[in-house]
């Protein structure tokens, strides 16, 4: 017996495998009304995966640190990950990606932002959009105008934005599609401030003939903007109502924060985003709501578009795990990043957040490639049609 | 031509309402010489106090309005009791340091509440159908806001003009040691500007919470939006807040009416404040309606 223990002693330990990640986003700050019901999908999904074994004996180490939207402690934040063996980064904002571009590429790790501009996945080839970029989202919502456009003429179009790298993200393919034969006319593009009242420049668009504003920005400035429409009587009672303004948006314009923010003046408002929302009924989201149910979140949180969204992220990283254990590799930044590339074709994943696969390969960088048009109906977002890629944005 | 006076009058609205947010700035260094750079965090806990009482405690929003300019008037005095007395006669640079302490502080605690990063908004209490004349249009929020702004400009007017503690005010703005000589308490006096801007900012938070929602992000800007009001109407003038708030939101909306979009301008709006502020400065440094001072050696 004492033999048997000794060595039971001896015998080295197997322990269960243990996969680094790290997530640095702003949960205080700027933007931490996104940041905070995503890192909670994060946070949920990885103890979901930790506690049901979905890596078999395997567990996934995450670490979520709050960068405060500031670079330099993304910076920072991502190298603290990297010395504590992280194989994959789940990074946050645009400027940030744009800034560390060039040290996920040195260093060769993947990374899933939660940006979705186009230009940051062009400026490391590491970075991989988890959805439809900005430009896609603003292009299918230029088309979905082209298509549906009541009255005669071309629809004259204005661009709401927010003043930075991200609310500029989208305007070149915009302008480029349109350029293509998108028909509609680019009246005005306006780089919105902190305005508390919005009635100089929605009577300025309505006197040039402005029919639809294309928000590509976070919520506060388009509720003050919408709120100041409804008020002036300048808000279309239907898409498209002449001499009145249809208001459309990206996804971080759009969400329950709108309409908890804007009241009535959301309704009408169209949004597309490439995620499912818990509004519409169906199996996708009574899961979400019972994983939120399990870790104690607030109706506000498990009903959150960036709450789907980060679950969503968080699946993406655990499926390249689980593909790349399956393969009998070692799981590495390197295998992770190869794995990634083959996700496509009958290799897609489903994540069913999503309203469609997700697919990557050495020349796509971009996860959804599809769309879904919501709508504020009834102080609710509806799904408006099916879903959609944009035709003149491959 | 509605469309001018749809202008003007949204100019006076948010005019009026940077006056208020900016009447904060005025109190303090009205009499303390003070520049509180946490006024923008004070401006988002009034709003949220308004918010928690309305939403959480069942309160109907006046009461919780009036409540909520209440509990920031003794949250500012203890604020000032606590950090800032013990700083009085030290150098106005460590008095200014501290106060961004204190912005930190107070955003710590701000993102400690769920108001540090979701998004809330005011039950509606007024009528959502605005008031239009003549094809201008104004909504009642905008109207209560500015009716409140009236009231309270007018009532720190009359308080600094004619009520002895507003005169005592003044003298300690003037010369605290002839103050103390006598009798005026100056460190009741300074207490008692950091309660009153803390009621101010209760009141403005309500306000810009109702037209824009309860964001952290927005509301707390709002500190330094207003700066360039403060600085144009004189660090020490409440008719110079007024008069400089209102100044700054008609630049801002006949620059976002008649230059932004046009002629390949963007952005006036934005800009233009601050380029007719520094011209006024060149011109008049200590703003429009601040003390100059003039110091023999």
């Amino acid at each position: 017996m004492a033999v048997g223990l000794a060595l039971a002693f001896m015998a080295p330990v197997q322990a269960a495998e243990s996969y680094q990640l790290g997530l640095s986003l702003a949960i205080t700050g700027p933007t931490s009304d996104a940041g905070n019901p995503y890192s909670k999908g994060v946070e949920d999904y990885m103890r979901l995966v930790n506690e049901t074994g979905i890596l078999g004996d395997a567990k996934v180490d995450c670490p979520i640190r709050d960068d405060m939207y500031e670079t330099a402690v993304t910076k920072r934040n991502f190298e603290d990950f990297l010395d504590q063996g992280m194989v994959l980064f789940l990074s946050y904002a645009t400027g940030a990606n744009l800034a560390l571009a060039n040290d996920f590429t040195e260093v060769e790790i993947p990374v899933i932002p939660a940006s979705f501009h186009k230009g940051i996945a062009d400026a490391s080839n590491y970075i991989f959009l988890p959805i439809a970029s900005y430009s896609h989202q603003y292009v299918g919502l230029g088309e979905f105008v082209a298509k549906n456009h009541k009255g005669g003429g071309v629809p004259k179009v204005a661009a709401f934005i927010h003043p930075s790298a991200f609310g500029r993200a989208p305007l070149e393919d915009f302008k480029t599609a349109v350029a293509a034969g998108l028909k509609l006319e680019i009246v005005e593009v306006v780089e919105h401030g902190k305005d508390l009242d919005n009635s100089a420049l929605l009577k300025r668009l309505a006197s040039k003939g402005v029919q639809y504003v294309l928000c590509q920005t976070i919520q506060s400035p388009v509720v003050t903007l919408i709120n100041d429409s409804q008020r002036l009587g300048m808000t279309a009672k239907s898409f498209g109502e002449e001499g009145k303004l249809t208001f459309l948006g990206a996804h971080y314009t759009g969400g329950n924060d709108l309409i908890a923010l804007a009241g009535s003046a959301a309704e009408g408002f169209y949004w597309t985003t490439s995620y499912r929302l818990t509004s519409e009924k169906g199996p996708w989201t009574d899961w979400q709501l019972e994983l939120a149910k399990k870790y104690g979140r607030d109706d506000k949180t498990a009903n959150s578009h960036n709450y789907t969204n980060g679950i969503m992220a968080a699946q993406v990283a655990v499926e390249t795990i689980r593909r790349t254990r399956e393969a009998g590799k070692e799981i590495n930044s390197a295998s992770l990043f190869e794995t990634l590339n083959q996700m496509n074709g009958d290799k897609s994943y489903e994540p069913l957040t999503t309203v469609g696969p997700v697919n990557y390969s050495d020349t796509d960088r971009m996860g959804v490639d599809t769309l879904q048009l919501y709508v504020v109906k009834n102080g609710v977002f509806r799904a408006e049609g099916e879903p959609f890629k944009p035709e003149f944005l491959k | 031509m509605s469309y001018f006076f749809q202008l003007v009058v949204s100019g006076m609205v948010v005019g009026s309402i940077y006056a208020l947010s900016a009447l904060g700035f005025v109190l303090i260094y009205k009499s303390s010489r003070v520049l509180n750079i946490a006024h923008g965090q004070i401006i988002a806990a009034g709003a949220f106090i308004v918010y928690a009482l309305t939403v959480w405690a069942g309160v109907h929003i006046i009461p919780s309005f009036l409540a909520s300019m209440v509990i920031t008037f003794f949250l500012s005095m203890s604020v000032e009791r606590v950090f800032l007395r013990r700083l009085i006669g030290e150098p106005i640079i460590s008095v200014i340091m501290v106060t961004i302490g204190l912005m930190s502080i107070l955003d710590g605690l701000i993102y400690l509440t769920p108001f540090g990063s979701v998004n809330y908004s005011f039950p509606e209490f007024l009528p959502t159908t605005p008031i239009s004349l003549g094809g201008v249009s104004i909504s009642w929020t905008q109207l209560v806001g500015v009716i409140i702004t009236a009231i309270l400009i007018g009532a720190f007017s009359w308080f600094f003009k004619r009520s002895t503690i507003g005169v005592s005010m003044r003298a300690v703005s003037d010369d605290q040691l002839a103050s103390m000589s006598v009798g005026i308490s100056v460190p009741k006096v300074f207490g008692l500007a950091w309660a009153m801007a803390g009621l101010s900012a209760a009141a403005a938070g309500g306000i810009i919470g109702n037209i824009t929602g309860l964001n952290f992000e927005t509301l707390r800007a709002f500190g330094i939006t207003v700066f360039p009001v403060v600085i144009l109407g004189g660090l020490d003038s409440i008719i110079g807040a007024v008069v400089a708030g209102i100044i700054m939101g008609l630049i801002q909306q006949f620059a976002a009416g008649y230059l932004d979009g046009n002629w390949g301008l963007n952005g006036t709006a934005d800009v233009l404040p601050y380029i007719i502020l520094l011209v006024i400065l060149l011109f008049k440094p200590h703003g429009l309606f601040g003390t100059h001072e003039i110091e023999r050696v």
